[in-house]
């Protein structure tokens, strides 16, 4: 691959003594998708929110270095900080129901989305598009809804709107897919793979299902106990796994009868 | 329909309460020596009191003073606790634990105590009930700066956040609507709870003096409830406390409801 | 048949001996139960019920009467007084009383480590007095100037054993046989009394008194409704009403109390109250002013329901001994209250009086929070003055601030308050009347008197607490009482009415003015 780098990064992280992170360090490549798998409790979540430098709102700390497009994250203040979030990174947290205030109207979360990163108003249409791009509806009806009364499934494709309103060069997504049932899932999982394609946005997608992102990976990172113990293109990683954790996790997958 | 039926009632309390100087009788002061304890009817609709003063008129300018300036100061309480929470420093760093341990009824006589003693009636009301509302920040502080932090752990704050979008927006925006609930229902706890405390700073007579009428001197009148064999109007204040509690509740517990099952 | 007579006759007398228990309340715990060291209301009542005294003041005939003395001697002009004691006294735990009792009990309440207040009634102008004891029954106390009413100071000394018991044995007519704090107190009868009725039955009748912890009174108030107790030695007006509505039987009216309710003006010169002002509230013209305008009737009336009279100067109507009969209670005569006013050069001009330089006649009255009956007086004659234009601001204050302000302050322009008056020789009252006296009240601890009045008032005062004769002593206080109502510096309202609450069950009593008012002769009373 001699795809542009996009990010690069070395971590440590904790909360208080706890060391979650020691020392993972990992690149991504402009338009690439890594998917980071891990059992929970491996410091998957806690990658996602110090990429972000959002880990101290969760009580922690991190360090080392995340260089995003040439640029020394870690070096940024808040205001600099704000500025990359949103719009060079997307986010997309697990579980809408916890992460869409339920007391906000779409069309509100939508405006504030825009306005954190641009002066001028949204052009008319503009939204109807992104969510169509999430194939959600654009009427007025679904606009005016507040997010407490959204299906878990729509709430899932708004956070994913919300993530790309301004064409950010990297997503991550944490968990995307794990709260929603089978067929949506695989909708969900066919969005990414087609924002991927059309936009060229890089996606750093966080899985505790090795299966589900096999499909649309283009390289595998297995997180276990704070690093990254093996990685390598799909194939690789089913066909010939080295790191004995990675070999339990293949062979605990289920396989067609 | 409970909803219009308890609104139009405060309305009509609020509005007759604020009119009574147009409206009541008599001026609440004025005594009718020959006529004390009058029973109902004829002149005095609701009698007089054993000082030969209207009922109907006092009970008047007391909701005046009850249910206008009572509200007002639990209003204010609020206002100063979400002020407060602008500065969670201050919360988080015990000021609230402070103030809720200190024996505010001795900061009433203080006042008493430290007031001009030829200020006016009225302005020494206001300083009374302007006092509870400042005394009773921290009580609401406290219950928002613990939904505040409950907002902070939320997902929806930290997505909000990784969205770029400015501290004071998210506050604006999205803990506002959260916060606004709180604060409601805080007003609605502290309201009745000021009626009922200017009653009783009013049996130690630090309330509301003579003979200025407010609801918590007038209820002193139940303290011998035999009289209420004698006169069953020293009972209108009550049922008129009773009345505006409940129309408080219902009015707020329906706008809340809705505001959930949209 | 002769079982069944046998077991009649003793159905019957233990029916004859069936244990009487009076049964009343008290308002706190007792600080003390040794009567030398009694300063608080609830003591003083067990004090009165259990402690032998030499002689008795009748509270009804004002006379004094013999008790452990069964005579006694004014000697050399009323400097000393000796006594003679009954034959066979013994204390309730059997000890026998003697003259040596008598003397060591004085010798202790002298005794300035006691710190006693019984010591501060006993000494003499010239300090202690000399204790002589000439016998097992007789002793005489000499003191160097002729102390004034040197008898009846010996009705408030109670006589106690040698030692110093928390529950000393007693010589009065009951001891405290158990006292569990904060909830009852046990009276039992004495059994060495020596009081006997005419039938030589041994006195009390009573054979125990249970005493409830009560602070509520509104309770108090339900229990004796309920029946569940025999009275409430005093009461106010509103509850009395209800005994009457309720228990007509049971509401005791003992008339006109010896307490007085009465406001005045501050006239010290404190600079918290202008100068103009304070002109107003010096002038004996401003004053009557005032104290015509305001309706006594009224305030009897409306404020204590009818039960009390409008007074008639500083001493009580009820108090025959002392009471100057000339004085009659003010009736209200605004017009005439317009007219001394207009006298002083004060103008009463759309409703608003104003003085000489046209300020408008306004002050601040200041009276203890949470007396409802004082409030509402306050607003009565808050109404009364305002029509002769004066505007009053009614400020209750808690009784902390109150206090500090009348006495030490002095940051006040008017206060309305009341007196309790235990007994009845306006000896009591000389702090209030001497110009150098705490609790003069328009203005306390004068170092020379500020007008010729307070200096006649002063002489007079004197005259009345130190002279021998009972004439002398008497036409002062009708002086002083003179003056205090031609200056009036303290503006006199009302005496509110002694009033009680005994059940039917209860003989014998004879309500009087001075306390214990309705229990004052308790070994006479009886329960059916």
């Amino acid at each position: 691959m001699s795809r542009e780098s996009l990010l690069s990064y070395t971590l440590t992280a904790r909360y208080g003594d706890a060391v979650v992170l020691r020392g993972v360090s990992g690149t991504l490549a402009r338009g690439e998708i890594a998917a980071l798998v891990g059992l929970s409790g491996s410091g998957k979540s806690t990658m996602a929110l110090a990429l972000q430098r959002l880990l101290q709102y969760r009580g922690g700390v991190a360090e080392g270095s995340i260089v995003l497009e040439g640029t020394e994250l870690m070096g940024l203040s808040g205001r600099g900080m704000r500025v990359v979030r949103g719009r060079r990174i997307g986010y997309v947290p697990q579980s809408p129901g916890l992460a869409l205030n339920p007391k906000v109207r779409v069309r509100t979360l939508l405006q504030e989305t825009w306005r954190a990163h641009e002066d001028r108003r949204m052009e008319p249409g503009f939204a109807e598009n992104v969510l169509g791009r999430v194939q959600l509806p654009g009427d007025r009806e679904f606009l005016d809804r507040h997010a407490g009364e959204l299906s878990t499934g729509q709430g899932q494709r708004l956070l994913i709107a919300l993530a790309i309103l301004h064409g950010p060069s990297l997503l991550i997504a944490d968990e995307p897919t794990s709260a929603l049932d089978a067929i949506t899932q695989a909708a969900v999982l066919r969005l990414f793979a087609d924002l991927n394609r059309e936009s060229g946005t890089a996606i750093l997608f966080i899985s505790h299902d090795l299966l589900s992102v096999a499909g649309i990976a283009h390289r595998v990172d297995i997180l276990h106990e704070g690093t990254v113990v093996e990685s390598g293109p799909p194939t690789k990683i089913f066909g010939e796994p080295e790191h004995p954790f990675t070999r339990a996790l293949v062979e605990a997958m289920p396989r067609r009868p | 329909m409970w909803k219009r039926l308890a609104l139009i009632f405060l309305l009509l309390v609020g509005t007759s309460a604020l009119l009574s100087p147009v409206i009541a009788p008599f001026s609440y002061s004025e005594q009718f020596r020959d006529s004390a304890n009058a029973p109902p009817g004829g002149k005095f609709l609701l009698g007089t009191d054993d000082m030969g003063r209207d009922r109907l008129s006092r009970l008047l300018y007391a909701t005046a003073v009850s249910a206008v300036l009572a509200p007002a100061a639990a209003a204010l309480s609020v206002l100063l606790a979400l002020l407060a929470c602008a500065f969670p420093g201050l919360v988080v760093g015990g000021l609230t634990t402070i103030c809720l341990s200190i024996p505010w009824i001795f900061l009433f006589i203080i006042l008493r105590a430290e007031l001009p003693l030829n200020t006016d009636p009225s302005i020494s009301v206001l300083l009374t009930f302007a006092l509870m509302g400042v005394a009773g920040w921290a009580g609401p502080a406290r219950v928002f700066s613990g939904s505040i932090r409950e907002m902070m752990e939320s997902g929806w704050m930290l997505q909000a956040r990784s969205a770029g979008i400015a501290g004071w927006r998210i506050g604006l925006v999205y803990a506002w609507p959260h916060l606004r609930s709180v604060a409601l229902a805080q007003f609605r706890v502290l309201a009745p709870v000021y009626i009922l405390a200017e009653a009783s700073l009013g049996l130690l007579g630090l309330g509301v003096a003579e003979p200025m009428p407010s609801w918590g001197n007038l209820l002193r009148d139940l303290q011998h409830p035999d009289m209420v064999r004698q006169n069953p109007a020293i009972l209108a204040p009550l049922l008129l406390l009773m009345l505006c509690l409940l129309a408080i509740e219902a009015v707020a517990v329906k706008t809340h409801e809705k505001e959930v099952f949209r | 048949m002769k079982s069944l007579i046998a077991g009649l006759l003793v159905a019957l007398s233990a029916l004859a001996a069936s244990p009487s228990e009076l049964h009343f309340a008290l308002h706190g715990d007792p600080r003390t139960f040794d009567p030398l060291h009694v300063e608080d209301s609830n003591s003083e009542i067990v004090r009165y019920i259990t402690a032998g005294v030499l002689l008795r003041v009748n509270r009804v005939t004002d006379q004094l009467q013999p008790e452990l003395a069964e005579s006694w001697k004014i000697l050399d002009g009323g400097k000393a007084i000796t006594f003679r004691l009954r034959a066979g006294l013994k204390f309730s735990d059997g000890t026998p009383l003697t003259s040596a009792d008598v003397a060591r009990t004085i010798q202790k309440a002298l005794d300035p480590k006691e710190n006693s207040p019984a010591g501060g009634t006993l000494k003499g102008a010239q300090g202690a007095p000399e204790i002589v004891v000439g016998g097992p029954r007789d002793i005489t106390i000499r003191y160097a100037a002729p102390k004034p009413s040197i008898d009846r100071i010996f009705d408030s000394l109670g006589i106690g054993p040698e030692g110093n018991a928390k529950m000393p044995a007693t010589a009065g007519p009951y001891f405290v046989a158990e006292f569990r704090p904060g909830l009852s107190l046990q009276l039992k009868r004495n059994p060495n009394y020596w009081k006997r009725d005419g039938s030589g039955r041994q006195l009390p009748y009573i054979d125990s008194i249970r005493i409830d912890i009560q602070g509520n009174r509104d309770i108090e108030l339900t229990r004796f409704l309920r029946g569940e107790l025999h009275l409430i030695h005093k009461i106010d007006a509103e509850s009395f009403d209800r005994v009457v509505r309720e228990k007509p039987g049971s509401a005791r009216n003992g008339g006109a109390s010896l307490d007085s309710e009465f406001l005045w003006f501050n006239q010290a010169p404190a600079k918290q109250v202008p100068e103009w002002k304070r002109k107003w509230f010096q002038s004996s013209a401003f004053r009557h002013g005032v104290s015509q305008a305001i309706h006594r009737n009224d305030l009897a009336a409306l404020n204590y329901k009818g039960h009390a009279h409008p007074a008639a100067g500083p001493i009580s109507t009820a108090n025959r001994t002392w009471f100057n009969a000339e004085l009659k209670p003010l009736p209200a005569n605004p017009a005439n209250a317009a007219k001394l006013f207009a006298q002083d050069g004060f103008q009463l001009k759309d409703g608003v009086l104003r003085d000489r330089d046209g300020h408008a006649v306004e002050f601040s009255l200041v009276t203890n929070a949470g007396n409802r009956i004082r409030e509402k007086a306050a607003a009565l004659i808050q109404d009364d003055l305002k029509k002769v234009g004066i505007k009053v601001n009614i400020v209750t204050l808690d009784i902390g601030s109150l206090l500090e302000r009348i006495r030490k302050t002095m940051d006040y322009e008017a206060a309305l308050l009341g007196f309790t008056n235990v007994d009845s020789d306006p000896m009591e009252q000389m702090n209030v009347w001497l110009s150098s006296g705490a609790e003069h009240a328009w203005w306390p601890s004068q170092k020379t008197p500020a007008t010729p009045w307070e200096s006649r008032l002063d002489a007079l005062v004197m005259e009345q607490s130190t002279a021998i004769s009972m004439a002398v002593r008497k036409k002062a206080a009708v002086e002083i009482q003179r003056i205090a109502v031609a200056e009036e510096p303290i503006i006199y309202l009302v005496n509110p009415d002694y009033l009680v609450a005994v059940s039917p069950a209860v003989k014998g009593f004879q309500i009087a003015v001075a306390p214990p008012q309705v229990f004052w002769n308790i070994e006479w009373l009886k329960l059916e």
